[in-house]
This record gives C-alpha cells, structure tokens and sequence, in this order.
C-alpha cells in the first residue's frame, strides 16, 4: 500500500472522527466556534506525529523484543501523556505566540481516544515507520477537518430556529450523522 | 521524605506492581488465546478443505531470518510458513491450506485458501478477518468474489484485470486479496511441494 | 450510598447529561449484545479502578497524580482484554480496538479525579456502579434500536419477518450519530417535562 493511499484512507476515507468514531469528545467540546477548531485539530495533529513516531520505536524496539506485548496499552498511553507534556514545555519556551493559542487544548489531548487508537491500529496493521508517521498525519488532518466541518456549521446554526430538545449536543449529533453520511461519499475512492 | 523522591518511589512501585500483576494474568490467558487462535483456524481448514476429517499441520520456514531489524525479524518469524493439511477419514491427504496476508485499505487482510492435492488447483477461499469498508471493500468476503480465485494455480496470473475481475468501488480491498492470494499460493506451494 | 448509586444512573448519566465517553457509546452499538458488554466491560474498569485509587488516594502524592491513576486504569484495562480475549474470542474481535481504549475513556479517569479521589472505598465503587450501568444501559438502548432497525432483530434474535426491508444506515457510522442525537432531544424532554410537572 502506498503512503498516499495510507494518508488518503487515515483523511478522508476512514475519518477517525466520522467513520472510526475516534475523538467525539473533543470534537463536540471544541467545535464551536472555528478558531479554536484549527487551535485544537493542529495540535492534536502536531502530537499525533510525534506520538507516532515514538510509539513505534516503543513497540519494535522495546516491547516486541522483550516479549512484553501486554504493556502496549500501559506504556502508549503513559508515552502519550508525557509527549503531550514535554510539547507543552517545549512551546511555552521557544514560541509564546502558538502556545497561548493552543495551550488550553494540549492536557485534553491525552484523554482523546483518536491518538491512542491510533497508535495501537498502527501496531496492528504492522506499518513501518515512515508509514506510520504518514498514518498518524493524515489521522490528525482528518480530525481537523472534520472539526472544522462542524465548527462552521455550528456557527452558521446560532441563528437557526431549532425545536428547544435539540438544542446544543442533540442537533449537533444529527449535523455529525449527515457530515458522516456525506463522508460515505468517499469510500469508493482509491 | 524528601517530596520529589517521594514522588518517584509511589510511581515506580505502582508501576512495578501493575507490570507484575499484568505479566502473571498474560502467562495465563495467552497459552488460551493462542489454543483458541489455533482451533478456529483448524476449523476454517474444514471449510475451504471439503470432506476433511483431520487436520495436520506442517511448519516449514520459508526464509532466513534478518536479525539487523526487529521489525522485519518479527515479520520474518511470521514467515514461517504453518501449512494446514487435510485428510479424509482414511488418512489420504486430500489437499492443503494455508493463511495468506495483505494490508488492505483499513487493515490487514488474512485470507485461508484451500487448495487441491492432485491437481494444486484452489478450492476455496475464507477471508479469516478483515477491517475493510462496510458495503464496499467487505464484499471481498461474498461468495461471488472468492468464487473468482476456484480453480486458479500457481501458473495463472491471478492478478486484478487479468484473470480476476475487479471488484468496483473497492479496488484496493480487492487488489490486496488478489495479492495475497498470489504470494500466498506460490509460497505455500514451494514450502510444501519443495520439503518432500 | 443510594445517591451515590442513582446519580449515575439519571441525573448524571455519562451519556445523556454529561455528554463523556461517547466514542465507544457511537462505534460498537451495531447491536445490542455487543453495547451491553462494552458497557459492563467499562463498568468493571470503573469499579476497581474507582476502588483502588479511592484506596490509595492518601499515599499518592498530588503532583503525580494523574500518571499514577492512568497507571491504575490501564492495569485493570489490560486485564480486561485479555480475560475477554481468551474466555471470549468472539465478542474480542468485535469490540476490538475499543477495549483498549477504555483507557482513555473520559469517564473513568473522570470519576476517579472528581469522586474516588475524594471518597471513602465503598462510595467510590458504588459510584463507579452507577456511572457503569448508566453509561451501560444508554448503550444497549442504542444498541437496541440500531440492531432493530438497522438489521431487524434484537439481540440477535430476529424479530422482523422475512425481507422486511430494514434500514441499513442504521449499523453504519451515520445511523449511529443521529439515533444519539434523537435520544439526547429525548432525554431532554423528558427532563424538561419533569421540571414543568415538580413546579
């Protein structure tokens, strides 16, 4: 499988958020307004590159040789979490600037199921480590669009005279289940 | 105690516990899940091995290992080619299977192809798993799809657009089961044939 | 105890009221069965993880916090997969990659920070219990409906009769989201309704 058909699968076809249903909770909490949709979606890009590139090291270097497959999920999500730290430090010391913008979203990383999941089908499908790194961008890419989609409905929709059980996160699903359906539109696409 | 220490001494035994915890419950549970892998395999031999009775497995490795890279070390102990052969009730081989593998648009796809003894021609196809997309690159598993691969050997092409029709809308699925079909067959056919 | 136990059940249902943990609520609900053993397999992790960090709430220190309860949590995950993945193979492959990632679930660590970190043992896991069946019972809900109309049968057991027409969108990723969007407009009514009645 070429990389453009693995950053193709991971963006558009295979959307983590509309197909995989992976990161819904930032995806409902975050889109609301589209700046922030940007702020979150790249940083969570920014780690999910990062993470790839060190879980894989962490899968092939340390715990297939070691025998210790069992440990995946425990040293991922701990890998995970200190990778979002140490971007965290590392933005508050060279760049001021981006981390005001993204700041507030880096502790919600952690807890987005999208990186973690991520990781592991990564392991599962045996990629190597280019293709991983390419997988973990275009899963991010296709969570930030995806947020983006919807932070922009979202806005157009304040204005909209919506029946008053809907409101907030109900309508916002239906909007999701219709994004969802338009993005079934791109499974034939190779 | 010093705070900072304190700090490290919690983590590392919480963390020390928990590895030990998990590595007794895996001793346990991966000799099972291992048996369970074995048996449902054994039964999908059945399936692609009409009238089999008893299944024997052969082991045969199909190439030297690289030990320069862990990656391709794993994948080169996959490589170990497990031929499943099957045998009627009085112990004549009826012909042999083995498990073909090829990523496919959403994941790895894993294929067990039974083929004839005397004329090394395909039987019948399993897909074992896939995570292709529902309604399209699933279909690879519908009869009217495997149905293409009865009957091929290893002197056809069984190439998509050749000897195989494709399958539209989900060419990639389709193409990585053709593939692994392909490499599957001539590999287990060299294994089996080449040891005797 | 017994609001402890309630609260998760309604008022603050994970699913409905507090809108956590829906990546799994969406992707496994194609049926029944498999939303009711996901939402057990949660509330196993919540429990003992809510009981044992509730336990250990005094020795941890509070800077590391966090890494120690996501150390806790991915323990009694891992477990859970591999019990599951040895005693049941079957259900394994279905709920697949989402065992895993009850890890990551927001309702877990969730609980713990807000409520185990705080309470006594007993409390906690009837907290973690109620959360568990809250967020278990919203997913076999939408798992039934998605199962019924999405392939006509329930649990497995075919209720419509044969070449009914189903709606097949309803297993796929779009079914999943509107069917949750419907119940949550729902959920709200019913509320609403509630409050009009209690004033």
């Amino acid at each position: 499988m070429s990389l453009f058909t693995i950053l193709l699968s991971a963006l558009l076809v295979n959307n983590f958020v509309l197909v995989r249903f992976l990161g819904i909770c930032p995806f409902m909490g975050v889109s609301k307004d589209v700046d922030s949709a940007i702020g979150m979606g790249l940083a969570t890009t920014f780690v999910m590159v990062v993470a790839a590139a060190a879980t894989w090291l962490i899968q092939w270097f340390i715990l297939e040789p070691l025998g210790l497959p069992f440990l995946q999920t425990l040293s991922f999500i701990l890998v995970i979490a200190s990778m979002v730290q140490l971007v965290e430090m590392f933005l508050h010391k060279t760049s001021p600037g981006l981390y005001r913008a993204m700041g507030i979203f880096l502790p919600l990383i952690t807890t987005n199921c999208a990186i973690l999941g991520f990781a592991i089908m990564g392991v599962q499908n045996s990629y190597s480590f280019i293709e991983t790194v390419i997988f973990g961008l275009g899963a991010g890419l296709g969570f930030t669009l995806a947020l983006m989609l919807m932070a922009g409905i979202r806005e157009e929709m304040q204005f909209a005279d919506i029946p008053k059980p809907l409101r907030g996160v109900g309508i916002a699903f239906i909007v999701a289940g219709l994004l969802s359906l338009a993005f079934g539109g791109f499974a034939g696409l190779v | 105690m010093n705070e900072s220490l304190r700090m490290v001494v919690v983590l590392a035994i919480i963390g020390m516990v928990s590895a030990g915890i998990l590595s007794v419950v895996y001793g346990t549970t991966s000799v099972i899940i291992e048996e369970n892998a074995a048996r449902a395999l054994e039964s999908a031999v059945y399936e692609v091995l009409p009238g089999t009775a008893s299944v024997e497995i052969i082991r045969r490795q199909a190439n030297e290992l690289r030990v320069d890279d862990p990656k391709e070390m794993r994948e080169a102990e996959q490589e170990t080619t497990l031929i499943y052969q099957g045998l009627d009730a009085q112990g004549n081989v009826l012909g042999y299977a083995f498990v073909g593998e090829a990523n496919g648009y959403g994941g790895v796809i894993r294929l067990l192809v039974g083929v004839d003894e005397a004329t090394d021609q395909i039987l019948n196809v399993k897909v074992l798993s896939h995570s292709e997309t529902p309604g399209l690159g699933d279909r690879i598993e519908g009869e009217g799809f495997r149905n293409r691969f009865v009957g091929k050997t290893v002197e056809d092409p069984i190439t998509i657009g050749q000897d195989i029709d494709n399958l539209s809308g989900a060419t990639v699925s389709a193409t990585a089961a053709t593939d692994a079909i392909r490499r599957g067959l001539s590999e287990a056919l060299a294994a089996y044939r080449g040891g005797e | 105890m017994w609001k402890d136990f309630v609260r998760g059940l309604w008022a603050d249902n994970p699913t409905f009221r507090l809108n956590i943990g829906l990546c799994p609520v969406l992707a496994v609900t194609v049926s029944a069965l498999n939303g009711l053993s996901m939402g057990l397999a949660t509330t196993l992790v919540l429990i003992c993880s809510s009981a044992l960090i509730s336990l250990l709430k005094n020795l941890i220190p509070a800077k590391v916090r966090i890494p120690a309860f996501i150390i806790v949590i991915a323990t009694f995950v891992t477990i859970v997969d591999l019990v599951m993945h040895a005693y049941l193979p079957d259900l394994h492959s279905v709920l697949g990659l989402f065992i895993p990632l009850i890890v990551v679930n927001c309702i877990v660590l969730g609980r713990a920070e807000a409520f185990a970190a705080k309470h006594s043992v007993l409390r906690s896991a009837v907290d973690g219990i109620g959360m568990g069946l809250g967020f278990t019972w919203a997913l076999t809900l939408l798992g039934a409906i998605r199962e019924l109309l999405g392939s006509g049968s329930l649990f497995g057991m075919a209720l419509l009769p044969e070449g009914a027409t189903t709606l097949g969108i309803m297993s796929l990723p779009p079914g999943a989201f509107i069917t949750l969007g419907l119940l949550m407009a729902m959920m709200n009514m019913i509320t609403a309704r509630q409050k009009k009645t209690a004033s």
